[in-house]
């Protein structure tokens, strides 16, 4: 063949711009993909188990206001973060860091409160009094460790030296564990709606 | 500058630290990926030693060469090796060494990633392998139905080191998965747009999709096994509200599309061998890029047909044979494809060749009896017998098999720089052929005279004996077939001939490197214009001006995922120990929950953060590796 096509080989002659810096966000999206699919398997165990008739009727829906006072701390949380964000933006770093600490702290706080819920509940539930509080406690539990693995990496952002643009790793580690945080306060909204609210709107097997 | 200078400088960049240091700290994909393939290669003999001395004790009626315990334990072992341990790291190693290379790349999108999927494979291997050591193996087959698998009925450890381990391995597939898709979708080389991609990248991309979505749900079963076996939970526990049938649907859910992950792959394999010894470009390029998709995608809608004898609803038992009736439209585009290549081509019959064509044959005898099974009554009648082993021999050798072989042979010029033996491969295939037919297909007739899977014996007026002997004999001579293969293997490394960079004149990018590539793999990256860099006109790797050498540190170009247009510089780690040591934290940290040691376990769990820790601490703030 003799037909030429002309190709334009592009032109990068600057060795680090631009530096692409987005291979930490892709990784946090797809392992948020595959956690929220972790949660999906527990939820649809909970509703498979509980869709049996005459299953959990013994069972009292738990109560609303631990959930929706849990609820508030994370949204709460989530928004004081995206100020962060866009601190970091911004290049206010200071500001940044103390968004970052408020949103720990306000981690820390939903903690302390979900320990007084399992506290409360406790009296009249346990994971082994039936398949409904081993469900219950195992979702409720799981999103407690993403919320502690959540705030590890809040840590870890807050402790780093710095948040300038830099060639090195980590690239955008506030963008990227804030994605993570984000994520585990939207897991919640479906635990409050799927364990709390819809069980006081329909009766256990419905 | 001249390019001796170019490379050299590259060869400074990124060559790996030598010594014992240097071996356990690489990143580098080459390397990884051959250690993938010899450690899948391992578990692959190991399986069938278990397979073997299985079928010694089912040659004649009545054997008591195995107690029934015993024998419950190696079919197990030999299910979960191969399915988990064998058939998807092998192809996690094809994909790990050649797609890299193939994109035009120098590395997968996270290096420290990829080393540590390798690590924990290796670790979750051997921790499975813990419990037969212990004579505490697990002993419910492979997919393990509650709850036979509870505490009530399988007192020990065995089913423990089975759920921590597969939960081991389930982080590790997630980690490869994660990593192929965004190599896949992020490092090509510049211009090679979505529709020139190679098709290997089209199935591992599919399959790491079908991970990232599936594996979660083996995790939350086996989360709630342990926590029903060791905590006293009632997830299984039907006096208490459980339901025995939720691991069934949460198993499956994620079981059928696996069956896909070691199956899809291996597609894409053939893929590439068919139109480099058919002497063409392959035919119907998008076909096979969207029924490969197709596959992978309908695959999350089939999986009650492996429950249709458990009893369901009409609508649902439809909806799923319906579901799996459709798998049987995209593969045989595929196939058809294949064999459209191959008549409108020139064939070259060399041995990948040879194993190719073979896989296809019997890839197309086990989706036939497939898609009997796929219908109910025929379902309800084969189901547990020796008919559906028959099935699933079938459709492993052939689509799992058979491919990996036919991509050692195609590849293995290129991972050592030496061609193998031709001879001894074509009589290594058809030896494997020939005991491989012998072996399985008495298994159909077996399966509808009625001898039901799983049994450590029979008794002798059933007349199964004769065929019994017959498979046993056929699989022993399948084993000497893969045998022959295994010392060529050795041999053509000291022996073969020398290969040089493309032995079989091959159309992708890799076979324009040296054999073995170098550790920065490409000096110039390529800029691609179609779909066969090397069959066409255009010199990929022409760079006069030396502008995409990419010598300022590890650098690799990052492109747009559709349409590849150069976005930036993905900057590469260096070599370094913390996936080894964040895989050795989490394996203290399964070893520890099998035995409920807890303040082990809670030792285990810190040691993980602190090496995650040091992992993704910046390199400059600890003071190794150059500043940029």
């Amino acid at each position: 063949m003799s037909a030429t096509i002309n190709v334009y080989p592009p032109a990068q002659k600057g060795t680090y711009e631009p530096l692409d810096d987005k291979r930490g966000l892709y990784g946090i999206w797809l392992v948020i993909a595959t956690e929220a699919f972790l949660f999906f398997s527990l939820f649809a165990g909970y509703l498979l188990m509980g869709s049996s008739k005459f299953r959990w009727q013994t069972n009292r829906p738990p109560k609303l206001g631990y959930a929706l006072a849990l609820l508030a701390i994370l949204i709460g949380s989530s928004i004081v973060l995206m100020i962060g964000e866009r601190m970091v933006k911004q290049r206010r770093y200071f500001a940044a860091r103390v968004t970052l600490v408020i949103t720990i702290l306000m981690g820390f706080g939903f903690l302390a409160l979900q320990a007084f819920e399992y506290l409360d509940h406790w009296t009249t539930l346990t994971p082994d009094t039936n398949a409904y509080g081993s469900i219950f406690y195992t979702i409720t539990t799981l999103h407690a460790a993403h919320v502690i693995v959540g705030l590890l990496l809040l840590c870890y952002v807050l402790f780093l030296p710095q948040y300038e643009p830099a060639s090195d790793s980590p690239h955008l580690p506030y963008k990227t564990v804030s994605l993570y945080w984000h994520f585990v306060d939207v897991v919640w909204i479906f635990v409050v709606v799927i364990l709390y609210l819809i069980p006081h709107g329909i009766v256990y097997g419905f | 500058m001249s390019t001796a200078t170019v490379e050299q400088r590259l060869m400074e960049i990124w060559e790996e630290p030598k010594g014992l240091r240097g071996w356990f700290a690489t990143v580098d994909h080459k390397e990884i990926g051959k250690r993938y393939l010899w450690t899948a290669m391992l578990f692959l003999l190991i399986g069938g030693v278990e397979a073997l001395i299985m079928r010694i004790q089912l040659s004649r009626p009545d054997q008591a060469i195995l107690p029934p315990e015993m024998y419950d334990q190696l079919f197990t072992m030999h299910g979960i090796t191969m399915i988990f341990w064998y058939a998807s790291p092998i192809l996690s190693g094809f994909s790990n060494y050649v797609i890299p290379l193939m994109i035009g790349s120098r590395d997968m999108a996270y290096p420290r990633l990829n080393a540590f999927g390798y690590w924990t494979f290796l670790l979750s291997g051997i921790l499975v392998y813990i419990g037969p050591c212990m004579g505490q193996a697990p002993h419910a087959g492979w997919f393990a139905y509650a709850p036979y698998t509870t505490a009530a009925y399988s007192a020990g450890h065995g089913m423990d080191f089975f759920s921590y381990a597969l939960i081991f391995l389930t982080i590790s597939t997630t980690a490869g998965a994660i990593n192929f898709i965004v190599t896949i979708l992020r490092l090509r080389a510049p211009g090679m747009t979505i529709s020139k991609m190679p098709l290997l990248c089209y199935s591992t991309g599919t399959i790491s999709c079908a991970i990232i979505f599936s594996m979660p749900s083996l995790s939350a079963a086996l989360v709630m096994l342990e926590l029903d076996r060791q905590w006293g939970t009632h997830f299984f526990d039907v006096a208490h509200g459980g339901n025995v049938l939720m691991w069934q649907q949460l198993f499956w859910f994620f079981g059928h599309p696996w069956v896909y992950v070691i199956f899809i792959p291996a597609m894409g394999i053939l893929s590439m061998i068919f139109p480099v010894f058919s002497r063409r470009p392959i035919v119907g390029y998008p076909y096979l890029a969207l029924s490969t998709v197709l596959t992978g995608l309908v695959g999350f809608g089939v999986w009650m047909h492996h429950m249709f004898s458990v009893g369901m609803s009409d609508m649902a038992m439809s909806f799923f044979s319906a579901g799996s009736m459709l798998v049987s439209i995209f593969t045989p585009i595929q196939i058809f494809a294949w064999l459209a290549t191959m008549w409108k081509g020139r064939v070259v019959l060399k041995t990948p060749m040879y194993f190719a064509l073979g896989a296809v044959a019997v890839l197309v005898i086990g989706g036939l009896n497939g898609t009997y099974t796929g219908v109910i009554p025929v379902d309800w009648q084969v189901h547990n017998t020796y008919f559906i082993l028959a099935h699933i021999h079938y459709v492993l050798v052939g689509g799992n098999v058979l491919p990996v072989f036919a991509g050692f042979y195609y590849w293995y010029p290129k991972m050592t720089g030496r061609m193998m033996s031709e001879r001894l491969g074509k009589w290594s295939f058809w030896i494997m052929m020939l005991g491989f037919n012998v072996g399985f297909f008495p298994m159909h007739l077996l399966g509808l005279a009625g001898m039901p899977r799983r049994i450590y014996t029979y008794a002798p007026g059933l007349g199964f004996g004769n065929l019994n002997m017959v498979v046993t004999v056929g699989s022993f001579i399948f084993a000497i077939g893969i045998l022959i293969s295994l010392y060529n293997f050795f041999y053509s490394m000291k022996h073969g001939e020398i290969a040089g960079k493309n032995p079989w004149n091959a159309d992708t990018l890799e076979w324009a490197l040296d054999s073995p590539p170098a550790p920065y793999a490409v000096a110039h990256i390529p800029v691609v214009t179609s779909r066969n860099p090397l069959w066409d006109d255009h010199d990929e790797f022409l760079d006069p001006e030396n502008e995409r050498v990419f010598d300022q540190g590890r650098e690799v170009p990052a492109t747009s995922w559709l349409d590849a247009i150069p976005v930036g510089i993905s900057q590469m780690p260096a070599p370094t120990l913390a996936p080894l040591f964040i895989a050795l934290a989490m394996f203290l940290f399964f070893l520890a929950m099998v035995f409920m040691w807890m303040w082990v376990a809670l030792a285990g769990v810190i040691l993980t953060f602190a090496s995650g820790a040091y992992w993704a601490w910046p390199k400059r703030a600890a003071g190794e590796g150059a500043p940029a």
